[in-house]
């Protein structure tokens, strides 16, 4: 399989605090990767680094074959191909669902509206919110927010998908119907890179399991070998307080 | 109390009325364009785009603006014309257009650098992520949102504006304090032009008032569906 993501000695520093030591990592087309780890072992910072939302100290950030670190690579061109969903969900609290998720295609890709629209739809009907396209995300629960943002970031149809924590602010039954979502995604061949604390998810979903602490990757595997027979002591002490 | 004398000069006050609602217009708008222009350099993050915008706002804001009216007036338009384009000196109102723009930019800039930070910089980032460049974000996903959270203080920032702007009667610019200095003074009656010269203005704020509201409104998401 062909690389999508490809890490390589990655090192970010805010001030004098060093969050990543050093990342090799690559991610390969239609994978699903997740990376756990104690909170501020740097795992969120890892997955903003991968579309350049956090700038990099040292090392290098190549997707789909282009450098992102080099200084005249074109990022919001790689962005559009890089999806992002967040866990403050960020909608355009101005803009009804449906403006929310043509914005980017009208804008940046300058489809006509009918097409954006008519697409808009199809990817709300995708994440069961079809008839909520003309209201304003105020009206929305957590977890509808949650996919109408997942729907926003997939109607720039991106070849990676990047989630950070997107479960973390939801209420519990309205995780599932996210996760619900993701899978469905996953199945479908999309090349996803989550952060999550949803052991259960990342075990069933995920091809590779990422352990990080302390601004490095501790361990790796697939979902299996990482939960059920970890190798290393500080990814067995993680393990077992969440699990 | 002689109301007769208003009618008498009621030119010099429908003039005055005129005049000085131009200059709230003008400075207005020319504040709002150097506002946002001064407001953005400033959260740039880049040096030497953010000190001379903290040096201008610095200045407009702690100095009278009727001082900076003078100095506009007398110093900077006739230097700038006579000496240095060889050309003769503007009418007076463009003084009061220049001092007041500029006064208005530095208080807008402060309003519209508030407004901007205000909004979380997940939005940002959302839009970034999507592909839009800096601008596009700004301009569709920022900017509205500061906008509204901006309306109240900019609607007082407007109003002080139109109320400031009796500051350029000194340098003679016909405005509606001028009118009624100068129908006070012809003709020796105290209260009546003074009085109509309030009124006047009471009427202008409470139009501008009642715009910015209308806005307000507008710009709200909430009582769907509009």
């Amino acid at each position: 399989m062909t690389e999508r993501i490809r890490i390589e000695g990655l090192v970010k520093n805010f001030g004098s605090t060093k969050v990543l030591k050093g990342i090799d990592l690559t991610v390969r087309e239609r994978e699903v990767v997740s990376l756990i780890g104690p909170s501020g072992s740097g795992k969120s910072t890892l997955l903003r680094c991968m579309n350049l939302l956090e700038s990099v100290t040292e090392g290098k950030v190549v997707v789909g074959g282009k450098d992102l670190t080099a200084p005249d690579t074109n990022l919001d061109q790689v962005r559009t191909e890089m999806g992002m969903v967040f866990q403050q969900f960020n909608l355009f609290p101005h803009m009804r669902v449906i403006e929310n998720i043509t914005l980017a295609p009208i804008r940046v890709r300058k489809w006509d509206r009918e097409r954006a629209e008519q697409k808009a739809m199809n990817l709300l009907r995708k994440v069961g919110l079809e008839e909520k396209a003309r209201v304003y995300p105020e009206k929305l629960s957590g977890g509808q927010m949650q996919r109408v943002a997942i729907a926003r970031a997939l109607a720039m149809d991106p070849k990676v998908m990047l989630f950070d924590e997107p479960t973390s602010a939801l209420d519990p039954e309205m995780i599932k119907e996210v996760l619900g979502v993701m899978k469905h995604l996953a199945r479908e061949g999309m090349t996803m890179v989550i952060v999550t604390h949803e052991m259960g998810f990342a075990r069933e979903v995920c091809d590779r399991v990422l352990f990080m602490d302390d601004g490095r990757i501790i361990e790796e595997g697939k979902p299996s070998e990482l939960f059920d027979q970890p190798r290393e002591d500080r990814t067995r002490a993680f393990l077992s307080k969440v699990l | 109390m002689d109301w007769s004398v208003v009618w008498e000069y009621k030119n010099l006050f429908i003039t005055g009325v005129w005049v000085t609602f131009i200059l709230t217009l003008v400075g207005i708008s020319v504040g709002l364009v150097i506002g946002l222009t001064t407001g953005l350099m400033r959260l740039s993050g880049i040096g030497w785009l953010q000190i001379p915008a903290k040096v201008y706002v610095d200045i407009f804001r702690g100095t009278p603006l009727l001082l900076q009216i003078f100095f506009v007036h007398f110093a900077v338009i006739p230097t700038i014309w006579e000496d240095v384009m060889k050309l003769e000196v503007p009418d007076f109102i463009f003084s009061g257009f220049v001092a007041l723009s500029l006064n208005a930019g530095a208080y807008i800039a402060e309003i519209f650098r508030g407004g901007i930070k205000s909004i979380d910089k997940g939005q940002m980032e959302a839009a970034r992520s999507l592909g839009m460049s800096y601008a596009q974000a700004m301009r569709h996903i920022i900017l509205p949102q500061a906008f509204k959270r901006m309306l109240p203080p900019l609607g007082n920032e407007f109003i002080a504006l139109l109320k400031d702007s009796s500051l350029v009667a000194p340098i003679a610019v016909h405005d509606l304090t001028y009118a009624a200095n100068i129908t006070a003074k012809n003709t020796w009656e105290r209260w009546t032009p003074y009085i109509t010269a309030g009124v006047l203005y009471f009427m202008l704020t409470y139009l501008l008032s009642r715009v910015v509201f209308w806005l307000e409104r507008r710009y709200s998401t909430e009582g769907e569906d509009r």
